[in-house]
């Protein structure tokens, strides 16, 4: 019982998905007030277990003060919920000007973008920083996949070598990121079925190389490019926007899915059997994390 | 019950801008004073205070500053803002006007 006060407090942390320092905040604040409770109760004659019982009875459940306190510190501003929507912009604006195909643009962007995730990471992780993080998984997973396309017998080498490097990066970075919150994974993690489902749909894969087909396809298509990207960039501003965590996930989830399956049903035959399953799988791992919000 | 939550709840920001506004102060002690300036009529639970201050901060109304006392005890105060000053007026003469509508229809004799 003497622990019961610390007890309350880490169950208050545990509930908690804000940044480290609101987090540190929030459960100072809150032991503060429930030793000022306990030290008046104890003032007016009750004993040190009983003086903590009832001052964290007072205080109320800390999962539901935690929730509050949740929807208070994750909903963003204006200005974080644009720059969360920012790397979809800037994909949707490569895309419509074709700057794309500009080396040099297309260079500034990475390093730009490169900058961005290294000050996000080192600063905290604030919220607006895991869509420009997700992008930097995307070279990862689109590598990833195309060696499927290498020489018979060398894709299965090469897949070895790259697949556990790919694996540790890329649950490495997960683990970071649901260390701050889950939602935050869905969060960064969808930019990857659209760009995934983006390339089965166009044909690029066994025809990357050798044909000019995909790009052709990807001219005709970019319009649709472009407005997902876009898409997604609303679903992102108003995730940063709306406090309620089942809100988020309804908000990044459903133009998500829509998206997915325009694309897919865009792509008509392109898209096989195993590019729909592997579509199904991104999806559920975007999706899972929303599963999980309701376990806890 | 429910009504006089509901009541609470849609009041809650201008009863804290109010009590800051009187002297920068912490968590606690505005529950105390809650408590002792409407006469034991504000129940609530004691933790569902802080999302409500926190609410209040993040909107600029006020701002909350560490504090240690001589004792070596923490406190978190909170300091209203020029903007927090400026909201709170507003509120006043919204709940002042509200208050003098309602009562006219409810007590046409006292009004």
């Amino acid at each position: 019982m003497a622990n019961k006060l610390g007890d309350y407090l880490d169950n208050v942390r545990a509930c908690l998905k804000i940044d480290s320092a609101a987090r540190g905040n929030v459960t100072r604040e809150i032991r503060a007030h429930l030793e000022d409770r306990s030290q008046d109760l104890k003032k007016a004659g009750l004993s040190n277990e009983e003086a903590n019982k009832t001052a964290v009875d007072i205080f109320g459940s800390p999962r539901l003060i935690a929730n509050q306190l949740n929807a208070v510190h994750g909903q963003g501003t204006s200005q974080e919920a644009f720059l969360a929507a920012l790397p979809h912009l800037l994909v949707a604006f490569l895309f419509a000007t074709y700057y794309w195909q500009n080396v040099l643009c297309t260079s500034i962007t990475v390093i730009v973008t490169a900058g961005i995730v290294v000050y996000g990471w080192f600063h905290d992780k604030p919220m607006w920083f895991f869509p420009w993080l997700g992008y930097y998984l995307l070279p990862v997973i689109v590598t990833g996949a195309l060696l499927v396309y290498l020489h018979q017998g060398w894709s299965w080498i090469a897949a070895l070598a790259y697949l556990p490097l790919a694996l540790f990066a890329i649950a490495y970075v997960v683990k970071q990121t649901a260390s701050r919150d889950w939602l935050y994974v869905s969060l960064m993690l969808a930019p990857l079925p659209i760009a995934y489902a983006w390339l089965l749909a166009l044909g690029i894969g066994n025809e990357f190389l050798t044909s000019n087909t995909p790009l052709a396809r990807l001219q005709v298509n970019t319009c649709g490019l472009v407005v997902s990207f876009l898409v997604l960039a609303i679903a992102s501003f108003a995730f940063v926007r709306v406090g309620h965590r089942w809100c988020k996930v309804a908000i990044l989830l459903i133009p998500l899915g829509i998206i997915l399956i325009s694309v897919a049903l865009t792509g008509g035959g392109n898209v096989t059997f195993a590019g729909w399953l592997i579509l199904i799988i991104s999806l559920v791992a975007v999706a899972s994390p929303a599963w999980l919000q309701l376990r806890t | 019950m429910s009504y006089e939550r509901e009541l609470l709840k849609g009041n809650t920001d201008c009863l804290l801008l109010s009590l800051v506004n009187c002297q920068p102060t912490y968590g606690y002690q505005i529950v105390k004073e809650l408590q002792k300036r409407s006469d034991g009529y504000f129940q609530f639970k004691e933790g569902t205070l802080y999302p409500a201050l926190h609410r209040l901060e993040k909107d600029k109304l006020i701002k909350g500053k560490w504090q240690t006392l001589p004792n070596g005890q923490e406190r978190r105060y909170y300091y209203i803002t020029k903007k927090g000053q400026q909201v709170l007026a507003k509120r006043l003469a919204a709940w002042h006007d509200f208050s003098t509508a309602v009562r006219a229809i409810l007590q046409p004799e006292t009004a």
